[in-house]
């Protein structure tokens, strides 16, 4: 393929340049020129496009064939195919931001440091930063930069973003096969050192109790007996998440994006990762290239590791699991047996978990009613003043009249041991279905056997 | 709202008299004659003309009949086709065969739509797998919207609202298609500067099981473009769309994505935990400010296009106010910007990539006795 004439065009232009000024620094001196010529070029267009653009901004109908070159050469991505166009950012990003403290806390300080217009350097290819954990809380000062004039952040890399995908998963439940995530055994130290490792991940903090325990139980320990053992090699596929157990962990980068043959080749030495830290998260997403390599620091460290299949697959059958359970409570209650299973499948993903424990109080009595329940787990009573008047167990619902008016809860539900429902406002369900007067009494409403609304005012049956 | 961004003549067409679109062709009759589905096609029967995008396991190749003897730069009734080969390794490797059943699965449910790619047929050979799509000469939103660095609200508003009635075709009209990867580099051009949804390598309609809808869970999609739910695993459904379209007006109007870093990490930290903030340069409309945050909404029961109502409800905002939605689907004024295109096969409007270097893994006997199987829809 010879090289495009519009490209020919702006060489000659340069070696002129050149030529004329001598410049002593070469490469400033050339991304200069190109800059400047991709501002006037970018200004010419944009009026062209306003000018055109309304009311029937299109680009000129018969353009000269010169034109076209122009055009095809524009046409390739600004920054050329790909490519980076703030310098190898890559590389240059230390993707552990020169933080070696362990991950929770550093993940902390970004929470609370990090300004909300932060334009912090991107623009590296998406494997770059590839590296969870401690990763960039700070990126080098070379690579932070103001927004430009006209607030474009010029470190947005605007290349094409490649997609991602990690492998397919399905339910077991689907496909009929019994999966339990894998168990080690762990001393109630090593438990608590772990969940304090993760507990700040944004990875797991919206993790329920039941799915962080069954992800501290699949940690499996990685003894590393010496010093100088790649746990991980930059650019390798990354399929774990490591917790640091004992000893510490050099990080190391690559400028090319993977170890170079030689002496040199793991690159900078760019941190250090010590007990109680993490990395490799990303990994827990998808696969995607290691963007550092790691060496242990000293000899009998020990690791956690995690797999992302494990991790994916917890949440995912948890998850589906108690949807499955939402739907099918839901097909039980009168109320709503004129929902469609769309319908109530969407209803089950907005419903929210709330806990409670022993004595308390889910519902007063007198109390507007805003929300239903659903008893996912535990016992609760329903109290009218003093009197016991009805139990519940698993499966069954209360305050469901609540969806049709604001009418005063006609009575008390008390938790009777530790108790997990699935609530959903009545603000919600309109939100998702409209108005609940069409869709609630497309079927007369036949009564409740077992909930408090047999005493709503409501309900005259 | 065609109205306030192109005249409200006919489209005069964009090339030179004699250079009528295919559209018209198809109109007039003397159409090339388009592949037939029912026939079986073979890589020999196309000749390459160039890469027009890569992926990390398919290419995407203009070709033309093997049978075709005019120059293609003269040929003024030329029969292109887009032609996506994958190849069967890679797929496996990348484990990614459920999602290329899936994209042919779709794409061959939802041909025909305006504003989608068309799929004409598929095959397959020892080593591959192949689409045969109606070529779209006006090359990736993505390289306009970077070559213009924004859009300017009309323009935004004309490409969103063609993204509206897709995603209402998909999600309502097609019965739970979600798209799953939004972005201007999936959005093409045609010749008359409407939007073709290209890319269906991630669509999936989501299963059913005892009559309900049963969300999905593989992650999949663009990191800047992800929805919180896909990040954290929760179940996802065609909500994300939603989520994503917000995060594409966002680009459009300011010309970078809300959620932005180096790190991929960086940025799913930002999607899940920070609201979307707007620049003070440029200024953005309060209706668009609107529409973005409720697209871009974490709670699925607040989403706007997951709400009551559905995409009835998010052509009724008022960043849409003014547009005439059956005008945009019937195509009946050309879009913002029309692509410079030369002759029917002109690919000027896409990037050059490096052409195919043969390389890559040897699909084995054993691995076809193993995975021939998952391929037989092709």
């Amino acid at each position: 393929m010879s090289l495009p004439e519009a490209y020919q065009l702006e060489i000659q232009a340069l070696n002129k340049q050149v030529l004329q000024t001598c410049p002593s620094d070469i490469l400033q001196f050339c991304a200069d020129f190109f800059n400047s010529r991709l501002a006037t070029e970018r200004a010419a267009s944009i009026s062209l496009f306003r000018d055109r653009g309304t009311p029937s901004p299109r680009f000129p109908p018969s353009p000269t064939s010169h034109h076209f070159g122009m055009m095809s050469s524009q046409f390739s991505s600004p920054f050329g195919a790909n490519a980076n166009p703030f310098g190898g950012s890559s590389s240059n990003a230390n993707p552990f931001g020169g933080s070696a403290s362990p991950m929770s806390s550093s993940v902390m300080h970004r929470v609370v440091e990090e300004d909300e217009n932060d334009h912090l350097a991107p623009g590296a290819s998406m494997f770059s930063g590839a590296f969870g954990g401690d990763a960039s809380t700070e990126a080098p000062p070379t690579l932070r930069a103001p927004p430009t004039a006209d607030s474009y952040p010029a470190q947005y890399n605007f290349s094409r973003r490649t997609s991602v995908s990690a492998e397919s998963l399905k339910p077991s439940a689907d496909s009929y096969d019994n999966w339990t995530p894998p168990f080690t055994e762990k001393t109630p130290e090593q438990v608590e050192r772990l969940k304090c490792a993760i507990e700040g991940n944004f990875l797991f903090s919206h993790l329920d109790d039941e799915q962080s325990a069954q992800i501290l139980g699949a940690l499996v320990e990685k003894p590393i007996p010496a010093r100088g053992i790649k746990v991980i090699s930059q650019g390798d596929a990354g399929d774990y998440f490591y917790v640091v157990e004992r000893g510490s962990f050099d990080v190391y980068v690559n400028d090319c994006g993977f170890i170079e043959p030689g002496p040199d080749g793991l690159g900078n030495k760019v941190g250090t990762i010590q007990a109680g830290g993490s990395f490799g998260e990303l990994a827990l997403m998808y696969n995607a290239p290691r963007a550092a390599t790691i060496i242990s620091a000293e000899g009998s460290c020990t690791l956690w590791a995690l797999d992302r299949v494990t991790f994916r697959r917890i949440l995912m059958e948890s998850t589906f699991a108690r949807r499955r359970m939402y739907e099918n409570f839901l097909e039980e209650v009168p109320i709503l047996s004129s929902l469609t299973p769309y319908e109530r499948s969407k209803i089950s993903d907005a419903l929210e978990t709330q806990k409670f424990a022993p004595g308390d109080v889910i519902i007063h009595e007198g109390d507007p009613g805003h929300s239903f329940y659903l008893l996912e787990s535990g016992e609760a009573a329903a109290y009218k003043g003093e009197e016991k008047v009805l139990s519940y167990k698993k499966g069954d619902f209360f305050g469901e009249l609540a969806l049709l008016n604001d009418a005063p809860r006609a009575a008390s539900v008390i938790a009777t041991s530790d108790v997990k429902v699935a609530t959903l406002g009545k603000n919600a369900f309109q939100r998702l279905l409209g108005p609940v007067e069409g869709l609630l009494r497309r079927t007369r409403y036949q009564g409740v056997k077992t909930g408090v609304e047999e005493m709503d005012p409501l309900h005259t049956e | 709202m065609a109205a306030t961004v192109a005249e409200t003549q006919p489209a005069t067409p964009a090339l030179s008299a004699g250079m009528a679109s295919s559209h018209q062709l198809h109109q007039a009759g003397n159409a090339p004659k388009p592949l037939q589905l029912t026939r079986t096609f073979k890589l020999a029967d196309f000749t390459r003309v160039r890469t027009l995008g890569t992926g990390t396991f398919a290419r995407v190749c203009l070709v033309r009949p093997a049978s075709a003897t005019v120059p293609l730069e003269e040929d003024k009734n030329a029969e292109v086709y887009a032609l996506k080969i994958l190849k069967k390794t890679e797929v496996i490797k990348l484990k990614q065969i459920d999602h290329v059943r899936h994209e042919r699965a779709v794409l061959a449910d939802v041909a025909g739509h305006p504003f989608i790619t068309n799929l004409q047929a598929s095959f397959s050979d020892r080593d591959c797998l192949y689409l045969v799509l109606d070529y779209v000469p006006g090359g990736e939103l993505f390289s306009y919207l970077r070559k213009y660095r924004r859009f300017d609200e009309q323009v935004a508003r004309f490409y969103a609202a063609e993204i509206v009635l897709v995603l209402e075709y998909l999600h309502e009209k097609q019965g739970g298609v979600a798209y799953r990867d939004l972005k201007p580099e999936n959005l093409l051009l045609d010749r008359d500067g409407h939007i073709k949804l290209a890319d269906f390598g991630f669509a999936k309609r989501l299963g059913y099981k005892d009559d309900r809808p049963v969300e999905t869970y593989t992650l999949c999609g663009t990191p800047e473009y992800l929805a919180p739910e896909v990040i954290h695993n929760k179940g996802h459904t065609t909500a994300v769309d939603w989520w994503a379209l917000g995060i594409l007006i966002y680009e459009f109007l300011t010309g970078y994505p809300p959620f932005w870093h180096q790190n991929p990490i960086e940025i799913y930290k930002q999607i899940v935990e920070k609201p979307v903030v707007f620049p003070q340069e440029p200024h953005i409309s309060d209706e668009a400010k609107d529409i973005i945050k409720s697209f871009c909404t974490l709670d699925r029961s607040r989403r706007l296009g997951n709400i009551s109502g559905g995409a009835g409800r998010v052509k009724a905002h008022p960043f849409f106010h003014g547009v005439n939605w059956e005008d945009l689907l019937s195509r009946r004024q050309p879009g913002p910007i029309i692509p410079p295109i030369r002759y029917p096969g002109d690919a000027q409007c896409f990037d050059m990539y490096p052409e195919d270097d043969g390389k890559g893994d040897v699909y084995t006997a054993e691995l076809a006795n193993k995975y021939d199987q998952y391929f037989e829809d092709f």
